[in-house]
């Protein structure tokens, strides 16, 4: 009987710890997700079912320590050359059992991809924030406050409005920075961040690169107000939510690099979040082959088991011939964030640009595939009790977020055909 | 502008009264539905069956298609594939679950009762269901899961058969139905022919065990659960559409009603969408969302799936309303053309609105804003079809005269 583990894996390039993280996770998802995942969608607000599985992921089994130097209590996954590669097998294998842990559990490294990644290490503010993470067993979420109710995704989409629709301000008060605004929508809000990433202007209207600021907040900084979590179509272990910042102080050492590299070292955040989501939709996949491997073969007709009908099975070809070719673009991806050396700066408009047009490909891929195995499966494609339908509705989450198909759709194009205006 | 009057629709085929009718249920969609869901979410106690009891009991949708001389309002001609369809749209728009529900209470109702071959005693055994001003009149299809086997087997003996199904997935209603209508294997029959019939079977009668209703996709106005028919005995009357091409038009029934509601939920898709481009602000201050070129052409897509949807579901409605024309709804040609639209809307509903989440971004999916229900309710609709790929088998068939199975 074939199984997942029967997808093809870079060998040659895959991380130390590709084995040995797979198998923890592996097994924390088989004890600690899948027996109660079918219940995680009720439990949306309160999290009292989600909770203790991200105790023993994040806080217990460590893994949100993994990006931290290791001197400060971390892995040092983040001064590693299999960083990216890591990365992906780790955020794989949470998706796999439930999206939106991966999400919430990625998230946590965000942020962090600003200070404690080689070559541009802030040493100063991982001493500030590491023991928030290393210095406890009880899980702790940061998360990247960007999305603002005025533009959505125009925060992202740095090269056209240059940081020129950031209305979150920053202004510097002695050795303060004195932060005012509204964000929506991050992973890990909605009332249980403990860190954010701010991105802020400092010069509002600005399209100066020097005026984007990226400022770190602890959650508990008086005038900050989190929300609840806002109600979604799937993904309730992530929560989102309404972020105020009003005159939000924190040491002027709280910005993660200075003018000009903060909006550089951002974009690394974002070829991050695609190798990410990209991660997320091989999981998903692998364990849609699982319930869809256990139905086909389990289900017949005219006396003969589902997979059998020449038809079913063409179906079925595409979907092993998709979930292939994600594992295969996403490690990819991931090792050339790993070799800067080979594939140049992982902030590079290049790297940006490939890891858009694989997101959005992967992400179109995997909705059109999920929604053939579900109506391949009649009714019971969308009854909980069969998983698939679950991962249906996430993964429209995935292929929603950072802007969507459009923005990617835009940076794509606009590095490869060297577009002026798109 | 409506979305009834903005998309192409062949109004010559509707009479005055299909066209009020749909006024009438979209007011009633945006009183009863829409202007409370934002509170009230899916909740089936507080919005859904409130609005449901309203709809199928004082406004009547469940007596319209009766025939006056068992208490319904005797709209029961073939041509009332176009008050479905103008109905339909409406309701689907305010909840597609309802309209599920409605296609499958309208699907029963043309085996039973459709002018010129009213089954009389199954009428008389029904119409306490269906005209009842107190109990919305819930029906449960037992559809083949798999294109053409049965989940349930019935047998006749001594004037009562006897229907029989270990555990049965309904296309919908499980939980709830008044009345089960049950695609059966039937056996003991000499003309392999007729080896094929619907049982209606009261939802009270001896011998049915009814699971827990079980968490689903969407279409929560449909509890849907698995039922065990264990030799549930029903009057030889009661096998209402006897064999294949009975059945068929059963189906393509039940199809002009999956499409109908497919082309309601998107109406509603449209109208999120519209709101969102025409206010939302993107690249700065001034530049409007629908004016930007790319997002235009994606928006100018799911016009354009709407549109085609529509125009073919009223083209569906009207070979099923001129049997004169197009030959009887249960003929292979008919019923091919039924699954071919009802599988073509559904998957283009999804294509739609998926891509109207898209252009939404997290707003398409966050509850708040609705859209993603209509996804979830689209998606769901269309596995009460069944496996494409299988029904692609009737298609081969009646045009290649292929063998495959």
């Amino acid at each position: 009987m074939r199984t997942i583990d029967d997808f093809t894996r870079p060998l040659e390039y895959l991380s130390p710890l590709d084995d040995p993280l797979g198998k923890i996770v592996r097994d924390w998802a088989e004890n600690y997700v899948i027996p109660h995942r079918r219940k995680f969608d009720e439990d949306w607000k309160e999290h009292a079912l989600i909770e203790p599985a991200f105790k023993k992921l994040m806080g217990e089994l460590g893994m949100q320590r993994v990006l931290f130097p290791e001197d400060l209590g971390g892995w040092g996954l983040g001064r590693s050359n299999y960083v990216g590669t890591a990365s992906y097998r780790l955020f794989e294998e949470v998706a796999r059992a439930d999206s939106g842990m991966a999400v919430a559990f990625g998230v946590v490294y965000w942020p962090m991809v600003m200070i404690a990644m080689e070559p541009h290490v802030n040493r100063e503010l991982c001493e500030e924030f590491a023991p928030i993470f290393c210095n406890t067993t009880e899980p702790r979420f940061a998360a990247n406050a960007m999305t603002e109710p005025q533009g959505g995704a125009d925060i992202e989409n740095m090269e056209i409005v240059g940081g020129s629709t950031i209305q979150t301000t920053a202004v510097l008060d002695g050795d303060e920075w004195v932060i005012n605004g509204h964000k929506l929508w991050p992973t890990n809000s909605g009332g249980v961040c403990d860190l954010f990433g701010v991105v802020c202007t400092t010069n509002p209207g600005s399209r100066d690169p020097n005026d984007f600021a990226f400022i770190f907040v602890p959650a508990d900084t008086p005038g900050v107000t989190q929300g609840p979590p806002y109600q979604k179509a799937g993904m309730a272990a992530d929560k989102n939510g309404d972020i105020w910042f009003e005159n939000v102080r924190v040491p002027k050492s709280y910005r993660a690099h200075g003018p000009g590299l903060d909006l550089m070292y951002f974009k690394e955040v974002i070829s991050f979040g695609n190798m990410g989501s990209i991660s997320f939709v091989g999981g998903v996949m692998l364990n849609v082959f699982e319930r869809l491997y256990e139905f086909v073969s389990s289900e017949t007709y005219k006396g003969q088991p589902l997979k059998e009908h020449d038809a079913v099975a063409g179906v079925l070809a595409d979907f092993v011939r998709d979930t292939e070719i994600v594992r295969m673009c996403g490690y990819q991806y991931a090792r050339m964030l790993d070799r800067p050396d080979l594939y140049g700066p992982r902030w590079s408009d290049e790297m940006v640009a490939k890891g858009r047009a694989i997101k959005y490909w992967a992400c179109d891929q995997g909705m059109a595939d999920v929604g053939k195995a579900m109506n391949l499966m009649s009714s019971y494609g969308a009854d909980r009790d069969w998983d698939i339908e679950k991962h249906w509705r996430d993964l429209k989450i995935v292929q929603l977020w950072m802007g969507g198909k459009q923005l990617c759709q835009a940076e794509v194009a606009r590095w490869f055909f060297d577009l002026e205006t798109v | 502008m409506s979305s009834h009057d903005l998309f192409p629709c062949m109004y010559e085929w509707m009479s005055d009264m299909d066209v009020s009718l749909a006024g009438n249920l979209r007011r009633w969609a945006e009183s009863e539905l829409m202007e409370k869901r934002l509170e009230l979410k899916e909740d089936y106690a507080a919005l859904l069956a409130p609005a449901m009891r309203k709809l199928f009991c004082d406004i009547g949708l469940q007596r319209l298609f009766w025939p006056e001389a068992h208490g319904g309002d005797g709209h029961n001609s073939p041509s009332a594939a176009y008050t479905m369809v103008a109905a339909l749209e409406q309701v689907a728009r305010g909840d597609t679950g309802i309209a599920l529900l409605l296609s499958s209470l309208w699907a029963l109702q043309t085996c039973v009762a459709t002018e010129g071959r009213v089954n009389e005693e199954a009428c008389e055994a029904l119409s306490p269901v269906i005209t009842s001003n107190d109990a919305p009149a819930i029906v449960s299809l037992v559809l083949p899961l798999f294109r053409d086997v049965p989940q349930a087997k019935a047998k006749l003996s001594r004037g009562s058969w006897s229907v029989e199904a270990e555990k049965a997935r309904p296309a919908s209603s499980g939980a709830d139905a008044s009345v089960f209508a049950v695609l059966c294997a039937l056996e003991g029959v000499d003309d392999p022919g007729d080896a094929l019939g619907i049982v209606a079977i009261p939802g009270d009668a001896k011998g049915i065990k009814r699971g827990s209703a079980f968490l689903k996709t969407g279409l929560a106005a449909d509890r849907n659960a698995d039922v065990e028919f264990a030799k549930v005995k029903a009057p030889e009357a009661m096998c209402v559409a006897r064999g294949v091409e009975a059945c068929r038009a059963a189906l393509a029934w039940f199809y002009l009603g999956v499409s109908a509601s497919n082309v309601g939920a998107l109406f509603a898709c449209h109208e999120i969408l519209k709101e969102w481009g025409d206010n939302r602000v993107i690249k700065g201050k001034g530049n409007i969302f629908k004016d930007n070129p790319l997002t235009a052409a994606v928006m100018a897509e799911v016009a354009k799936e709407i549109s085609v949807d529509r125009l073919l579901t009223c083209d569906l409605a009207r070979v099923l309303a001129e049997p004169a024309i197009y030959g009887p709804a249960g003929s292979e040609a008919n019923f091919v053309t039924a699954s071919m639209v009802a599988h073509q809307v559904a998957q283009s509903a999804e294509k739609a609105i998926g891509n109207a989440m898209e252009m939404m971004a997290s707003a398409g999916y966050a509850t708040e804003w609705n859209l993603e229900r209509y996804w979830r309710d689209t998606k769901t609709m269309q596995l009460c079809l069944g496996p494409y790929e299988l029904a692609k088998m009737d298609v081969a068939r009646y045009f290649y005269q292929s063998q495959a199975r």
